[in-house]
């Protein structure tokens, strides 16, 4: 067999691993050293092996993923997620739907401190479900909004998918924050738009709350100092050039254990619950990312990604057709997987073939462009049936609404996410020119 | 989902409930070495603002205590296991065919385990022979790789409890069958 047709039955395999329950990381593991040894022969393989683990774990890059996740772990037993929707609803929340509004700006508030989707739509949902529920929001519109608004979590920067993205095609983090920025305002303005239309329609789904007075009002928004200030510092900080994304997240750690600690009221046990969080979901992040290096060592080994790239390229296929190609396939692999899973699995082969390919913007601003492009769809991915990571998390805080319904809630939030791709596919300055008005 | 799968999976023998206090307790220690992160950057940083004196080494330094915070947190996510895996195509499938497949996963899991713990050990004798430090300070990278095997062997162990789990959800058709672990 040819280096290139192992390289063909190893993601063959690799996908059937999966399906049958393996879990991604180990399975990616498991094909990638057979195929290498293959390939290569034993011996380069145990001797890869050696520091392959200390390196992929020891990188000053990765240790950013940690950092905003423990940020994010301190922020929510800070009482910020409670503070930010107490904040958007006692300004917006008497108007139709505007305790929906105030779910979405709570999410996206959260969003530029956290780089989660799912804790966003946790977190959010946890605070603000009762809420909607208690004005008798309807309950599919309700958990519907509130799965959309959770992938705000990764839209707007921070983001855990994008810093992954960034490694694997070793482009620049800070770059890619700044062109996730305006994508990310446009959600959010496109998911409120979805809102008041629903409410046009069917008004009885979002009744209007009670008006807040204006004390409560500054209350309020006095409460949200904290997101502010760490926002201000953390991602004014990253953005401005003054310290890379991982100084700015553990500067953002720092301070939010702080305000954890002296406003939140955080004591032993919610730091050990927030460090043993921090400790699982980085385990899992890790375990993928480990696999992703051996499965592309073998990969590589194999020219398989150089060969597709060849491939595309020669077939005369205009490349927005390829693109659009993958976006269909991201759009069906979102269906069944993990967004993390589905970037690292899927780059190794796609970012070759897009970097070959002529879109008439400059190399650098295409690796900017697809980011964001594969940003979106595997956050659509997240609140696609039949598995909608965030959908489920929401669910499971609404136990007596049905799947279906939150995944019929769920529908027209995504079709303002089918608008908001498209146009950035065929406007990349849409995701261009910030990082362009920065950089000069 | 998370308080509903540890109280599933929280050990009760002995074995289980001295492995589950030893992976908590390394995770809680990758915690502290992360917290460790955060504030030797915090410091850096403003060192270098405000006294423009950064700590030497900061990078590298950060590097290493990620690694060892990483290998800490790994027996604590699969004892809760916190992997991710995809239950689209099997989440009709009877639960003791899920809990074959499980055993099975798990079974490829452990011989990676195994392969990347072995040859940890003959990377650590090299990175001692080589005494590569790093660049700012005298701290020898291999100091922290014992700590990196030994919690591998405790994810080494970790993994076969739970394989010894997924062989009696097998044997028994799943009737205990642990959470499907999920996002």
């Amino acid at each position: 067999m040819s280096d290139l047709a192992i390289g063909g039955v190893g993601f063959g395999f690799l996908f059937v691993l999966i399906a049958l329950r393996v879990p991604i990381g180990v399975g990616m593991i498991a094909v990638g050293m057979v195929g290498f040894a293959s390939i290569a022969g034993i011996v380069p393989l145990l001797s890869f092996l050696k520091t392959e683990t200390y390196w992929r774990f020891s990188s000053f890059d990765f240790s950013v993923i940690p950092l905003f996740l423990m940020m994010g772990n301190f922020a929510t037993r800070a009482g910020v997620t409670a503070a930010l929707f107490r904040a958007a609803s006692a300004m917006i929340g008497h108007f139709r739907g505007g305790l929906a509004m105030a779910a979405i700006g709570g999410c996206a508030a959260f969003g530029t401190i956290s780089g989660s989707s799912l804790a966003t739509a946790a977190m959010m949902g946890q605070v603000s479900l009762p809420e909607l529920r208690r004005y008798k929001y309807s309950a599919s519109f309700a958990t519907g909004a509130l799965a959309a608004g959770g992938t705000l979590g990764a839209l707007i920067p921070p983001s855990i998918p994008l810093i992954i993205y960034a490694i694997m095609v070793e482009g620049n983090i800070v770059q890619l924050f700044q062109a996730a920025f305006v994508p990310g305002i446009l959600a959010i303005i496109g998911y409120l738009i979805v809102i008041s239309i629903v409410v046009r329609i069917d008004p009885a789904a979002g009744p209007a709350a009670s008006r807040a007075t204006l004390t409560e009002r500054w209350t309020a928004l006095r409460d949200i100092w904290t997101v502010a200030l760490v926002f201000l510092v953390v991602m004014g900080g990253i953005y401005s050039g003054m310290f890379t994304p991982t100084e700015g997240a553990g500067v953002g750690a720092t301070g939010m254990f702080l305000i954890a600690v002296f406003h939140g009221g955080m004591r032993m046990q919610g730091f050990i619950d927030a460090l043993l969080e921090t400790a699982q979901t980085s385990a899992m992040i890790f375990l993928i990312l480990l696999g992703a290096g051996v499965f592309n060592a073998f990969l590589g080994f194999s020219q398989l990604p150089i060969w597709t790239a060849d491939l595309l390229q020669n077939s005369g296929l205009p490349p927005h057709v390829v693109v659009v190609g993958m976006i269909i396939l991201y759009l069906i692999l979102g269906c069944i997987m993990d967004s993390l899973a589905m970037i690292l699995i899927t780059i190794p082969i796609f970012w070759p073939i897009v970097s070959a390919l002529d879109f008439g913007l400059q190399p650098d601003d295409v690796k900017l462009w697809f980011g964001i492009i594969v940003l979106m769809v595997v956050e659509i991915g997240l609140i696609t049936p039949p598995v909608g990571l965030n959908v489920y998390v929401i669910n499971s805080l609404a136990k007596d609404v049905p799947m279906l319904d939150t995944f019929r809630g769920v529908v027209p939030f995504l079709m303002s996410d089918v608008v908001r791709l498209t146009l950035v596919v065929v406007f990349p300055m849409m995701s261009l020119a910030l990082p362009k008005l920065f950089g000069g | 989902m998370a308080d509903n799968a540890e109280e599933r999976v929280r050990p009760t023998g002995t074995v289980g409930r001295t492995l589950f206090q030893i992976a908590t307790i390394l995770a809680i220690i990758g915690g502290l070495l992360s917290c460790a992160m955060a504030v030797i950057v915090t410091v850096s940083v403003a060192g270098r603002y405000l006294f423009s004196a950064p700590i030497p080494g900061d990078y590298d330094f950060v590097g290493i205590l990620c690694g060892s915070a990483i290998f800490a947190f790994l027996p604590y996510c699969q004892l809760k296991r916190g992997n991710v895996l995809v239950d689209f195509f099997t989440i009709r499938a009877p639960p003791r065919i899920k809990a074959v497949l499980d055993a099975l996963g798990t079974i490829i899991f452990l011989t990676a385990a195994v392969m990347f713990t072995w040859r940890l050990y003959y990377g650590t004798l090299e990175m001692r022979q080589s005494a590569e430090q790093i660049a700012a300070f005298a701290f020898y990278r291999w100091w922290t790789m014992p700590f990196d095997i030994f919690c591998m062997v405790v994810l080494i162990l970790t993994i076969i409890y739970t394989l010894t789990h997924d062989i009696a959800d097998a044997r028994s058709g799943g009737a205990n069958s642990q959470p499907g672990t999920t996002p």
